[in-house]
């Protein structure tokens, strides 16, 4: 047994070797391309799975930029651009991808409108045609505006038996007031009712541009290929004009907010002002994070609030970065009768890790993990597709994920406790409550009706 | 270069690891190890969906492996072929406890026992993520993680297969949190307290009919005692699948299965076996009002066979679940939803991997104004037209090329092919029936569809388990 598996150890080596060596040692292989029409094109060649991926970001044109009284124009748009183009009904257009088994579908986030494309290498010319007919030319339909229309509202409605939704809902409207982040980025009833076709042409023809486009590939196809392709579907595409928006800091801090719900565990989610993702010192933040609250177990609220007491089934911190605002959020529930004790722990440990610096172990164990993980997300032709594409949105550079290493690996814990004590200052954080809380100490102010749902 | 290697590797395993399981030992399977002639190769790993690997132990421990040297990287998982469908009467979500247990102190094969929550900070440590779910018929721990660490998982886990001895005071506050994983999951969600409604209406006498996270009553009686003797009865090497995927060999992964888990001795299990439920003489309306909910919401559900209990009809099944719902051109979102305009979303779920019966669930919310017992006729008129017409033949033919091309997309991912094949082997399935599905369900056909249809789905003649229907609604205004 022992002599057959060391034969094939030794194989194994001599091919792993192969596979994941880069040659000049950089985590990913990315290549930065540009198309004969201009597009940059960042590729990660993969042949190992007969699958490609492609994501495209169009910058400001994501829900942010909806008008006021139109709230959910570029979910709307997402949802109907696949619904129908040129000479294809919606359902032509939809059986056409589903007998090719190709898999396009376009989303919007608050800053940016993207598009994601999966395909079989063996359809990919008809992939990206399709995807080509669907940017240039899509109907936008009566038919398919109401159907999408009919299910958005339904989806709003349904999320109304959401706890979770409703916390993160209430959220954004009291920490990005008076900001377009604090619209409802999946739109409103109302908002939902006034949009007609022609909202949803005047929106493509203002934000689905050259000009404003990113694009990341991953998986069976040549960089040559790639650069073909791209000038193909994208190189027609015309320049548009970009609209911006302010900056923001998080607003509300010292206060806090309570939407009754007669439900047996109440959801709290707590904001604080964040750190820019390239800021100096994001790394120290992410390392702090980490310990604070993003690893889950071992993080010390996990080990503090959920393993020695029992009081939730979970409660992560996290980093939050859109383009003009950064948060650090925390977000848990429990038991109504058990939230002014989670509140009282919770500030417990924002005060530590902010007074004490953290131990060398915890430091250690957190580069460790950040460091160590990363190849667990260059898994699929998929999950590279869309780090690439976060990459590219955020203006990060090529080598990003090396300079991300060398930092992580020379944090120390000075760095840490700055970070702590930076961003989780005393009462600078705003606190929303879903649910039927117990007495609080704390100033509560009573929400009656969700904000941007009508 | 990369590929001929990847199949030669794979080759000379393929012969001699199959499927004779019950009866090879590991040794002799290394005896027979010789490399394959090139040729060969190409035509037997053809039709296979993954060209995973699999050997048994000594000890009765069946060990797959499915080599992906796209990272460095890899996903270990021991999957029990025990859940929340084998708990005894009155100790329902003791499966799922047990498996919060399991990280809260347990031994490690050659090295220091860890504390209450040490799994989990050393493989984060370690560069990786690990986690655990339990199901009605298996109850799954995996890790993720950087290929050196490889050895130390599974000393670690193979550690926990009999060494579990978390302190009491860890077990009692283990407790609080499983209520308040139930109060997220379902007492402060009325569609999943409505769905646990439907389920145990829709399985009346059977395991499947408990909810896996147990209902609130009696979690709250759930002690040590109970989690041990489950643990003790279930818990063992010769009741346990290991899958690993990722950058490794099969002889690599299979030597140190060898040394790690093989020395766990095998011990005597219960036979494998689900109470049943009776022909129904009633078929079952639920309503449930709830003030939170904002629209109504149709639901109803099927008893049909799992693959497990009849391969080919759940590969018909898996064919007209694709007609009737595989995306927007499907015919019941086409219908109901574009032509019919009845609903704003309609849709049919069918899960083939169970040990028992499985179900087909048919659902669709209708749109504001639209009677409730429209929008049902019409999703029944739907099965009705499959019983008296059938289904096209060409339609048929499409549905298989684009699920057997789904295998494809399967392919691209770390832990979802450890994941499709745990599941399918913990669930009575064999290693076969996942690596040649694409050939096999090539041969459903139209007529196969429309039996199958008929008998278990015929809204006019039901089957002796009738379907359940449940209708959530928003509570009357006061």
């Amino acid at each position: 047994m022992r002599v057959i598996s060391t034969f094939f150890l030794i194989l194994l080596c001599a091919f792993s070797f192969q596979a994941h060596a880069q040659d000049d040692g950089s985590i990913l292989d990315i290549q930065s391309l540009t198309s004969e029409s201009g597009i940059e094109i960042w590729l990660v060649e993969d042949h190992s799975v007969p699958v490609i991926a492609l994501r495209a970001g169009f910058k400001n044109s994501g829900t942010a930029y909806d008008p006021q009284d139109k709230q959910g124009l570029a979910r709307l748009a997402s949802n109907t651009m696949d619904e129908g183009a040129a000479h294809l009904s919606a359902q032509n257009f939809q059986k056409e991808l589903r007998d090719n088994s190709i898999s396009l579908f376009f989303n919007a986030d608050r800053d940016s409108f993207g598009a994601s494309l999966k395909t079989l290498s063996k359809n990919k010319e008809r992939a990206f045609e399709l995807l080509e007919l669907a940017l240039s030319k899509p109907r936008f339909e009566a038919e398919a505006v109401e159907r999408m229309r009919n299910a958005n509202q339904s989806r709003i409605r349904n999320s109304l038996t959401d706890p979770s939704w409703m916390a993160a809902r209430l959220m954004n409207d009291i920490a990005f007031e008076d900001h377009p982040y604090a619209m409802n980025s999946g739109g409103t009833l109302s908002g939902l009712d006034n949009i007609n076709s022609d909202d949803l042409k005047a929106f493509h023809s203002a934000h689905i541009g050259k000009n404003n486009l990113e694009i990341a590939i991953a998986g069976d196809i040549t960089a040559e290929e790639a650069i073909e392709i791209v000038d193909e579907t994208f190189g027609g595409l015309p320049d548009v004009e970009l609209k911006t928006l302010e900056d923001l800091n998080i607003q509300n801090t010292g206060h806090a907010y309570l939407y009754e719900r007669d439900i047996p565990q109440s959801v709290i989610r707590i904001t604080f002002q964040g750190i820019k993702k390239d800021a100096p010192d994001y790394f120290a933040a992410q390392v702090m994070n980490f310990i604070l609250g993003s690893s889950g177990f071992g993080s010390r609220l996990t080990e503090e609030i959920r393993e020695k007491r029992g009081l939730t089934y979970g409660i992560y911190s996290s980093l939050y970065n859109l383009e003009h605002v950064s948060a650090l959020i925390i977000s848990t529930s429990t038991a109504n009768e058990n939230v002014a004790e989670m509140i009282e722990l919770i500030n417990k440990e924002l005060s530590k890790i902010a007074e004490k610096p953290v131990s060398e172990k915890e430091l250690k164990d957190a580069q460790s993990y950040l460091l160590g993980s990363l190849p667990l997300e260059l898994t699929s032709t998929d999950k590279i597709a869309d780090l690439l594409l976060a990459l590219k949105l955020d203006n990060l550079p090529l080598n990003y994920l090396d300079q991300r290493a060398q930092a992580i690996e020379a944090m120390n814990v000075e760095a840490v406790q700055a970070s702590a004590k930076k961003l989780l200052a005393d009462g600078g954080m705003n606190i929303v409550i879903v649910g039927q809380p117990g007495a609080l100490n704390l100033d509560i102010n009573e929400i009656d009706s969700l904000p941007n749902v009508e | 270069m990369h590929r001929s290697f990847y199949s030669l590797k794979l080759l000379t395993f393929g012969a001699v690891s199959c499927l004779a399981m019950a009866c090879l030992s590991s040794k002799v399977i290394a005896e027979q190890n010789r490399p394959a002639p090139q040729e060969a190769e190409s035509e037997s790993a053809k039709d296979k969906v993954f060209n995973a690997q699999e050997f048994m132990l000594d000890n009765g421990m069946q060990v797959v492996v499915i080599p992906n040297h796209r990272a460095p990287v890899v996903t270990h998982m021991v999957w029990y072929k025990t859940g929340a469908a084998m708990e005894p009467a009155g100790k329902s979500g003791i499966a799922h406890y047990l498996e919060h247990l399991m990280f809260k102190g347990s031994d490690v094969i050659g090295a220091e026992a860890l504390a209450p929550g040490e799994f989990s900070k050393t493989i984060r440590r370690l560069g990786g993520n690990d986690n655990a779910f339990t199901s009605q018929d298996y109850t799954a721990y995996f890790q993720s993680v950087p290929v050196s660490a490889l050895e130390q998982v599974m000393r670690m886990e193979a550690g926990r297969m009999r060494g579990m001895n978390p302190p009491l005071e860890d077990v009692k506050s283990e407790l609080s949190v499983i209520f308040e994983e139930r109060r997220m999951r379902t007492d402060n969600d009325p569609q999943a307290r409505f769905y646990e409604q439907l389920r145990a209406h829709s399985y009346i006498n059977h395991p499947y009919g408990t909810p896996i996270i147990g209902w609130m009553h009696e979690v709250a009686g759930l002690s040590w005692e109970d989690a041990k003797s489950y643990y003790q009865k279930w818990y063992a090497p010769n009741n346990a699948i290991l899958v690993v995927s990722g950058d490794v060999s099969p002889a690599e992964v299979l030597s140190k299965a060898i040394d790690i888990y093989g020395k766990i001795p095998a011990q005597d299990l219960d036979e494998r076996q689900y109470l049943t439920s009776p022909p129904a003489e009633s078929q079952a309306r639920l309503i449930m009002k709830d003030k939170a909910v904002r629209e109504s919401a149709l639901y109803i559900m099927f008893r049909v066979p799992s693959a497990h209990q009849d391969k080919h009809k759940a590969l018909a099944l898996d064919v007209f679940r694709e007609l009737m719902a595989g995306g927007p051109s499907a015919q019941l979102y086409r219908s109901i939803v574009s032509d019919q305009k009845l609903a704003s979303s309609a849709g049919l779920s069918y899960d083939s991997t169970s040990w028992s019966d499985a179900d087909i669930t048919i659902y669709a919310t209708p749109l504001p104004g639209v009677e409730i017992e429209v929008l049902e006729k019409a999703l029944l008129d739907e099965l009705r037209a499959v019983v008296e017409d059938g289904v096209e033949a060409d339609d048929v033919e499409n549905a298989i090329t684009r699920l057997q091309e789904q295998a494809i997309y399967a392919r691209d991912s770390l832990s979802g092919p450890a994941m499709i094949i745990g599941r399918a082997l913990a669930s009575g399935m064999s290693l076969n029936d996942v690596e040649y599905w694409p050939h096999d369900i090539q041969n459903v056909t139209a007529t196969g569809i429309q039996n199958v249809v008929k008998e278990y789905l015929d809204p006019d003649t039901p089957h002796e388990q009738p379907p359940v229907t449940g209708i959530l609604m928003p509570a009357d205004k006061e």
